[in-house]
């Protein structure tokens, strides 16, 4: 099994630091890559393998816990632990910080870009989950301040073509949220996990959404809306998200995070017990059930702590991971013929 | 209703904040007590995000303040020990009788009544409303409006000015926001809070003295109501009035929302000579609620009782109302009152523009083509984040802001209308605004009674007593740095 996944290369890009999350540039040619070190840093290809291009400093005072990219991919929003999340612009020399937006009370957690690229979402340790709106003069105003969750907010992601918006938290569920007349509002709770979600990963179609935990399972939500064929249950006119697949019993520790490859299907995780696996459903599974089997597992991925997973949105099989170990490494995936 | 207080410690093997050395590295997370509390509903209004900043003291002393407070204190005037009596005022916001109104089908009149009849039936002495206190809160601010607008030039911090009256936009300013914005927020007590020195400063001087001597027979369950009235009534025939201690009231505020519990805590609000607070205790309206149902008292069976004043003998008439939609009419009253002392333009109707959303309008006043006023409500955590980055960044425009911590104001404070999932009424809530404007305006100025302590008890307009007594200092409160390791 070992050979489906095989490493490219590794680089040392938060030495003596974690490194805590990456994101691919949507036209696949950059990595960013942020860590403990309070740095942003830009990874491009060099021959066979993967050299810096810019180092994203003095935004902030903390640590910078996680990155993403506007989808025109010309703006990439870091959020960091200072309670603040650094816009940059894309200059012809570098990366500029041209705005922060302030207002959590204390560590960001997750900072994601809505598909339009007009809207933004950060989420906190304060609890508090803000969808921001950004206009032609790069003005950011506060259109929303979401508290459903009773806990630290770990991750925020959007759907990958709808103003849907999804949360993680320390209080073992995954929110989501659309807009109501002129506000947000919580229109899911998805309850099943019996610790902190870590991650949420939608599959390209928006249908599905994987979430993994620290109690060590990921878990698999449908969607299915009011009146649908398989007479789930709908309260008025929200659909229902229900749990159809849980892993469990393939990872040992906490599992951080989940990376759903919108070209192959694949599922990546990152887990506490420094192997990443991958996880392929099965051609002839029943879609209201589906099955999922591991299609490779590294043990030993990182010497550490693997913190995150991340599939090159346009290389298909192409995926980068990071870890505490303060490395990134880059992977070549195959899916195995049998499977 | 009285959750225990309980900490739990939970492991995790992830604890992401310790970039900094001076974290003690420990695997633990606390889920603390604040946890519990939030379970129980009880934290600033949601919109203010967190509860780090209330200190567990703060916590447990707003904890305090439920339902087994007050039947504690009444459950002491039953006892013969007199010492230890006291009278027992509640004061009630017009914001919360829309929901008493709206909630048991009554009509705003009825339901103050009703209201005051089943709290006296449980050993109330007296029930006010706090809208007196609200006439002057409005005063108090108009005036302070036009001085600020007439220093603008001079002092740096004088506008805007944000309105003072919501608890949990006070506390947010104080604790989280710095002096930059704190030297804008207007020095006018809250009504809750100058209902307080009402109450303990004014009303009690009116009191008889010895009050001891009626007042366990008052609390027998046997005397009859009648009787009642008649021994209240030769008590303040016969009886010369004296002073009455602050401490020997005690004062209840029945309030839309939990954050004013915080509020009653204010140490610029507690005098030391008495060990007194000028508010002992807020409870919710829906707190009043469940103690009906715990008697299993209906509001459509109380007998209807005229509520007091502050003022002898005399009764409160209908119910009135400020200007303005949801909560206490700041922006209205100071709008026209600026518009007439600056500009010397009688403005009638005020027109409303929605901005960025509901809760984010603006009123302008326009004078040969050029805006001379402009006036703004934001209500809601959103709609304030915006406004202090605006102010940050040097980039407001507004003379006065009316900064409320819920979106849509105070009729939808936590503390009512809410579903059992915590979410607001909607339906209750539309009911309750129309309830709410339906209430006949009087103007704050119309009040005589007000003229009259203005005159009799504050010693003039201008005077040290009215600084002292209608107003206080908000300032940035320095967060100590020992809530970062609460929970992670």
């Amino acid at each position: 099994m070992k050979e489906a996944l095989e490493l490219v290369c590794r680089v040392p890009a938060h030495p003596d630091s974690r490194c805590w999350f990456l994101a691919w540039s949507p036209g696949g040619g950059l990595l960013a890559s942020c860590g403990g070190d309070r740095l942003v840093r830009l990874w491009g290809r060099e021959g066979p393998g993967w050299s810096c291009r810019a180092v994203l400093g003095e935004g902030h005072q903390r640590t910078v816990r996680r990155v993403a990219w506007s989808p025109c991919g010309s703006y990439l929003a870091s959020a960091s632990f200072d309670a603040t999340t650094c816009i940059w612009k894309k200059q012809e020399d570098g990366f500029e910080c041209v705005t922060t937006l302030e207002g959590h009370e204390n560590e960001v957690k997750s900072v994601a870009w809505a598909p339009s690229g007009t809207l933004l979402a950060t989420c906190s340790r304060d609890k508090s989950v803000w969808v921001w709106e950004v206009d032609e003069e790069e003005e950011y105003e506060c259109v929303s301040v979401l508290n459903s969750h009773t806990q630290d907010v770990k991750h925020v992601v959007w759907h990958p073509n709808q103003e849907l918006l999804a949360s993680a938290s320390y209080d073992d569920t995954v929110k989501l949220y659309h807009e109501e007349e002129d506000d947000w509002v919580c229109c899911a709770t998805l309850e099943g996990h019996e610790s902190t979600v870590w991650s949420v990963a939608f599959d390209r179609s928006g249908e599905r959404l994987a979430s993994c935990s620290d109690d060590k399972t990921v878990r698999i939500w449908r969607r299915y809306k009011p009146g649908n064929e398989e007479g789930v249950a709908c309260s008025g006119t929200d659909p229902t998200w229900k749990c159809v697949c849980n892993l469990s019993g393939y990872h040992s520790r906490t599992i951080y995070d989940v990376a759903w490859c919108h070209l192959t299907g694949a599922l990546a995780t990152a887990c506490g017990d420094d192997a990443i696996r991958i996880f392929e459903e099965s051609a002839s599974s029943d879609p209201q059930q589906p099955t999922f089997s591991l299609a490779a597992h590294v043990p030993r991925a990182h010497s550490q702590d693997v913190n995150c997973v991340a599939w090159n949105p346009k290389e298909p099989g192409l995926l980068a991971s990071c870890s505490d170990d303060g490395e990134i490494a880059f992977w070549k995936y195959q899916r195995p013929e049998v499977c | 209703f009285f959750p225990q207080i309980s900490c739990q410690w939970y492991c995790s093997q992830k604890y992401e904040t310790l970039d900094l050395t001076v974290y003690i590295q420990c695997n633990c997370r606390i889920k603390n007590e604040f946890d519990t509390l939030a379970n129980a509903k009880i934290l600033l209004s949601d919109c203010l995000a967190c509860d780090n900043c209330m200190t567990s003291e703060e916590g447990a002393r707003v904890f305090q303040q439920n339902q087994k407070e007050l039947f504690r204190i009444l459950n002491l005037n039953k006892k013969c020990d007199t010492s230890k009596h006291k009278v027992l005022a509640v004061s009630i916001c017009p914001q919360s009788l829309p929901y008493f109104a709206a909630k048991f089908n009554l009509c705003v009149n009825d339901a103050a009544k009703r209201l005051c009849g089943f709290l006296k039936s449980l050993g109330v002495h007296y029930v006010f409303d706090t809208t007196i206190a609200a006439d002057f809160s409005i005063l108090e601010s108009q005036r302070e409006f036009v001085q600020r607008y007439q220093r603008r030039n001079q002092e740096e911090h004088a506008l805007p000015m944000f309105a003072s009256a919501c608890p949990g936009w006070i506390r947010y300013a104080e604790r989280v926001l710095t002096n930059l914005v704190t030297s804008h927020i207007c020095t006018a007590k809250s009504p809750q809070q100058i209902m307080g020195s009402l109450v303990k400063g004014y009303f009690a001087r009116q009191q008889v003295g010895n009050s001891d001597l009626f007042l366990p027979l008052y609390s027998s369950k046997k005397m009859g109501y009648c009787l009642l009235l008649f021994m209240e009534f030769t008590c303040a025939l016969f009886c010369v009035p004296q002073n009455l201690s602050p401490d020997k009231i005690f004062h209840v505020i029945v309030a839309p929302c939990y954050d004013k519990k915080l509020e009653a805590l204010r140490e610029d609000f507690y005098t030391a000579l008495y060990n007194s607070q000028e508010v002992d205790c807020v409870l919710t309206s829906g707190e009043i609620v469940q103690i009906m149902e715990q008697k299993n008292v209906s509001m459509k069976d109380v007998t209807e009782v005229a509520v007091d004043s502050l003022f002898d003998e005399i009764k409160e008439g209908d119910v009135v109302r400020h200007d303005g939609k949801r909560s206490d009419g700041y922006l209205e009253h100071i709008f026209k009152h600026a518009a007439k002392e600056l500009f010397g333009m009688d403005v009638k109707e005020i027109t409303y523009k929605a901005l960025k959303n509901k809760d984010f309008q603006e009123v302008t006043l326009e004078k040969d083509g050029e805006t001379v006023l402009r006036f703004a409500a934001a209500y809601g955590f959103r709609n304030i984040q915006n406004m202090v980055l605006k102010l940050k960044k040097g980039k407001f425009l507004y003379h006065f802001v009316e900064v409320l911590a819920c979106p849509g104001g105070c009729l939808n404070g936590k503390g009512q209308a809410q579903t059992e999932d915590g979410k607001p009424d909607k339906a209750l809530l539309n009911q309750m605004e129309e309830v709410y404007a339906a209430i006949p305006v009087r103007l704050p100025e119309t009040n005589m009674h007000v003229q009259q302590m203005y005159q009799d008890w504050l010693e003039g307009m201008d005077s040290k007593k009215v600084q002292e007594t209608l107003h206080t200092k908000y300032s940035a409160v320095n967060q100590t740095a020992n809530n970062l390791d609460i929970k992670w």
